[in-house]
Formats: structure tokens, sequence, C-alpha cells
């Protein structure tokens, strides 16, 4: 019996391990050069008249206040993708024929690299050779797509190949919501005599409410680890228009000499990923609560 | 009456109306869908065309002559960096990559979630709030360190250093995943097992790894996706040595000076996205559920 206490422990180390030291202790390391004076590598001295020295380097930077305002962009841009993902699972759902063919086709985008796909974009964007030629192949002038070329509208190019990304994964989660409704619902609507207009917005989006939160969720956390579609679209450019927190970091981090300023955005990524999480956790507590009460979550 | 009958009587309505409205449906989502397409199609006849007809301009045209030399340019030739052999080393690196990855990964995250759901380990409920938030820690307040850390065990820059990174970065929502699984798992089949032998290891290797057909290829097909279509450990801890392919298009398609060859690049992006795409259109089902499950924390 002694045994079977001590191998699953012992069957535990390695994860612990992981845990401790590539998670746990990396994290407080970061953190702790956050508040030195490295430059090129690690200082562990704490200057104590200037501790905060990096932040404010860092929230006095040019670049940095673009990425800030550019990750409150992408999110608003790319929650367009939900409302597509709802829109196609709720068509679907009503018309179940064709679906696995059209799950298949939105889905498809999230099962390659932004790497890959990101070469598309530009080419698709490429002013004389793609969109804007064919457009004016066909007569019709005065558009102009050239998005990835001007500073002001290179994120909405952005946005468009991250909502064409991941439209299909908000769908898949949005089918699953709708599927777990009860159809009962339906029926009893329909005996109201209410439009399915109205049982959409006033019964199934209400009843989806913890889906439509998960999903943003989910949304805000992958806007903040944006870091491919950057560099495969616009690798920041023109200038620092196109910067995010996510890959203004990893410039900073690979540029030599920035070690602690690097750490100090490092430390505001993780800062603004809690202000997102806090609620998942708050979410996935009262969740329990309603499924306990025998509501539908 | 009961509600379904309610629900047959309520529901049938003219069926010219409904016809009208499916079709209406199906037109709109093929409409979607054809947008869906257009990425993938633009790039695929891209990469057939020779440059001659691409300078005219016509993105959505066929081509009028179909020619694999810019797949063949691609592979052998095209110069990503300094050197010019094509995509073949980054794919090989990638494959090189996968393998110890996926074995690593999935063998680590079985056998701590299994010991989380069916042992009695008292800190199991912390250590498993602790894998959720540190499934959510973006890569880049972990990355120095881990590089310090690979450096020192001289594993910075090879094909091995990667697949540590990525057993790593993957353990928290793979256990959770595992876990989740295993906890559904009868009690009394454990008892009875424990019953016979007794022993951890002989309980997941002749009891529980014959039950995990399902999740093990759940989660098969999300961790080579993943791995597969990653870029930034690729990027930070490949050096130049161990470059996976992503990292190798990446380079090909964005310093290449003089004349951009689009449909050179367009064959190279699509050899880079061939492996996770056939996974994709074979196992689809699976994907889709590894996506579901990697994301809401299993």
């Amino acid at each position: 019996m002694r045994w079977s206490r001590i191998s699953p422990q012992i069957a535990l180390a390695p994860a612990v391990t992981v845990t401790a030291v590539g998670f746990i202790g990396s994290i407080l390391w970061t953190i702790y050069v956050s508040f030195t004076r490295s430059r090129r590598v690690p200082e562990y001295g704490i200057d104590f008249t200037n501790p905060l020295r990096q932040y404010r380097r860092l929230f006095d930077d040019t670049g940095w206040n673009i990425a800030l305002s550019n990750l409150i962009i992408l999110a608003i841009g790319s929650a367009v993708a939900i409302v597509i993902g709802f829109l196609l699972a709720a068509l679907l759902e009503r018309e179940r024929r064709g679906e696995d063919f059209f799950r298949t086709v939105f889905l498809y985008p999230l099962a390659v690299s932004l790497i890959v796909t990101g070469v598309a974009w530009r080419w698709i964007f490429n002013p004389s050779l793609g969109l804007q030629s064919f457009l004016e192949g066909l007569g019709i002038t005065g558009v102009n797509i050239n998005w990835l070329a001007d500073g002001r509208t290179a994120m909405y190019a952005i946005i468009l190949a991250s909502v064409w990304q991941s439209s299909g994964f908000y769908m898949a989660l949005m089918l699953a919501g709708l599927k777990g409704i009860n159809t009962e619902i339906w029926s009893a609507a329909r005996i109201d005599g209410a439009s399915l207009w109205r049982v959409y917005l006033e019964i199934i989006i209400p009843m989806m409410r913890f889906t439509f939160l998960t999903c943003a969720i989910l949304l805000s956390l992958g806007v903040i680890k944006a870091y491919d579609i950057i560099v495969a679209m616009t690798n920041g450019g023109p200038g620092q228009s196109t910067w995010l927190p996510a890959y203004f970091t990893i410039t900073a981090m690979s540029a030599k000499g920035n070690l602690g300023f690097a750490s100090a955005a490092a430390v505001m990524m993780l800062l603004i990923t809690l202000v997102v999480f806090l609620p998942l956790v708050l979410l996935t507590v009262l969740q329990q609560r309603v499924a306990a009460r025998g509501g539908v979550a | 009456m009961t509600a379904s009958t309610t629900a047959e009587v309520m529901f049938p309505r003219p069926k010219k109306r409904i016809r009208g409205r499916q079709i209406a449906i199906l037109v709109f989502l093929g409409m979607v869908a054809l947008f869906f397409c257009v990425p993938l199609y633009v790039m695929v006849v891209t990469s057939f065309k020779p440059m001659d007809q691409i300078r005219e301009g016509a993105i959505f045209s066929l081509p009028r002559i179909w020619t694999l030399e810019a797949w063949r340019f691609a592979w052998f030739e095209a110069c990503s960096g300094l050197t010019c052999n094509g995509l073949r080393g980054g794919f090989w690196n990638s494959l090189r990559i996968l393998v110890p990855s996926l074995v690593a990964s999935i063998s680590l995250s079985a056998v701590t979630g299994y010991a989380l759901a069916l042992w009695n380990v008292r800190w199991a409920g912390s250590f498993l709030f602790l894998l959720f938030l540190c499934a959510f820690v973006p890569f880049q307040i972990i990355m120095y360190p881990i590089i310090i850390i690979t450096v020192k065990l001289q594993l910075f820059g090879s094909i091995w250093g990667v697949a540590l990174v990525h057993t790593v970065l993957a353990m928290p929502v793979l256990t959770l995943i595992f876990r989740n699984y295993y906890k559904d798992i009868p009690a009394d089949i454990i008892k009875a097992a424990m019953m016979d032998s007794g022993s951890f290891w002989r309980i997941f290797l002749e009891v529980i790894l014959p039950m995990s057909g399902n999740i093990l290829i759940v989660i098969l097909i999300l961790q080579i996706t993943s791995i597969w279509n990653d870029f930034l450990v690729g990027v930070t801890f490949g050096g130049v040595g161990a470059q996976p392919m992503t990292v190798n298009l990446a380079n090909m398609v964005t310093v290449s000076t003089g004349t951009v060859s689009y449909n050179v690049n367009m064959a190279a992006a699509l050899l880079t996205a061939i492996p996770p795409l056939v996974i994709y259109f074979v196992l689809g089902k699976f994907f889709v559920q590894g996506i579901a499950a990697g994301a809401i924390k299993g």
C-alpha cells in the first residue's frame, strides 16, 4: 500500500518541476528583473531610489502607447468575429443541410498557420497586382484598398484577416451552445406567436450569455497574444503603426540592452491578461452555481 | 399533450415559405463560404502561374499554362536569409521537432492527468488550479528565463531545445484535458484494477491507456497542428540550425531581395500548409473537438 502513495508523487514530479521552474519561477524572475536596471545582461541589484524606472520608460515610449491603443482597436474590431460566428451558427442550426460541409469551410483557416495565410492576405492587398487591380479591371476605380501601405488603415487589414481566421472558431463554440438549448423552448415560443427575430433576441441570446462571455474572454486573450499575424502581415509597419504589446515585448527582448525594459512590458502583458482572466474565474464559479440551481448555462 | 407533439402540430407551416427561406439561408452560407475560400483559392492559382501572367494583375484568373516550376523552386532553391536551399531544410526540421515534442508532451500530460484524476493526491486540487492559471500565461513573461535555462542546458538552438519548450508550454492545457477525461472513468474499474495489481504504472499501461484512444487522437491532432503551425517558439529557440518550416517561410517571403516571385511565395506557403490541411480535411471532427477542449480549459 505504501507504493500506491509514493508512485503517483514520483509520477507527478516532472510536471511539478515544469510548473515550478518553467512557469512560477520564470514569472517571478521576470517580475524581479523588471524592477532592476538590467540592460544587456540581467542585473540583480534593485535601485530603491527609482525602482519603477523601467515602467516609466515604458509608458513614455511612443511604441508602447501605440501598441496599447492598437490592442483596443484590434479587440473591438475582432469582436465582429463573434457576431459572425453566432450568425453562422444560428443559420447552420436552422438549416442542417450541408452543416458538415460549411463547418469544414468556415474552420479551415484555423488549421493553417497565420504565417501562411498572412502571405495570401498581403498578396490580396498588393496594390498593383492584387484585389485593387482586379477591381480597376472591372472598371471600379476610386476604391482604395491599399490598406497595408498606410499607417492609418493597416490595422483594418489585420482586423479583416483576424476575423476571417477566427470566425469559424466562435461558430463552433456557438453551435455547441445552441445545440444545448432545449428544443421545447422553440415550440413554446411558437405557441406564443413570437417572431423568429424576437425569439433569438429575447430568448436565445440571453440564454447563451455564458457562451458569449466565454467567447469574449477567449477573444481578448487571443488579442493579447496576437503576434504571428503582425509578423506575417506588416512586421509592425508602416513605421510602428501596427505594433501590439506581444510584438512590442518580443522586439524589445530581442533588441540588445533592453532586458529590464522588455521585462516591464512582459509584466504589463501579464497584468492585462489577469484583468481579462479574472472574469473567467468568476464566470466558472457563477456557471456552476446556475447549473446547481438547475438553470440552463 | 406533451411538448414534442405540440411542436409537431405547430411546426408544419406552408411548405412554400419554408423552401424559400431555406434557399435564402443556403445561398447566404454559400456566399460566406466563398469569401472564406478566397485566400486559399488565390494562393493555389497563383502558385501554378508563371510570373509573366502574374504581372498582368488578374489575381482571380486561372493559370493559362499550369506549371509546377514555382513549387519546385520553393522546395529546392528559394532563398531564406543567406542560404538558398528552399524549404526542404525547414520541412525536415519541423518534422524532427514534431516527433519528440509529441512524444514528450503527450506522455508527460497523460501521466500527470492520470495521477491527478484517479490517485489520491492531497494537493491535486490546488495544483490543478495552478495549471489552469499557467495555461493562460502569456509566453513573453516566461520567455527570457526559459532562454537562459535552455542555454544552460546547452539545448538552445537545437531541435531538442525547441521540443522541450513545446513540451513545457503545452503541459498545463494538455494535463487539464487528460485529467477531465480520466476523472469520468468509473471508480469501480479503478478499484478492481487496484485489487488486481495495485501498481500505478501497470494500471496506467494496461487499463487506462487502452481506454484513452479517443482523447489521444484529439490531443494528437491538436498538438500536431499547433506545433507545426508554431512560429514564435521556433524563431526564438531554433537559432540558425533548428528553424521550423514556418520560420523558414517567413524569412523567404519577407526578406527576399530583388524581384519578388509571388508564385514561389504562394507555393512555399502552400507547402507549409499542406500537412495540417491534410490532417484537418481527413480528421476534421477530432480537430474541432481538440480546439474546443484546448480553448475552454478542457
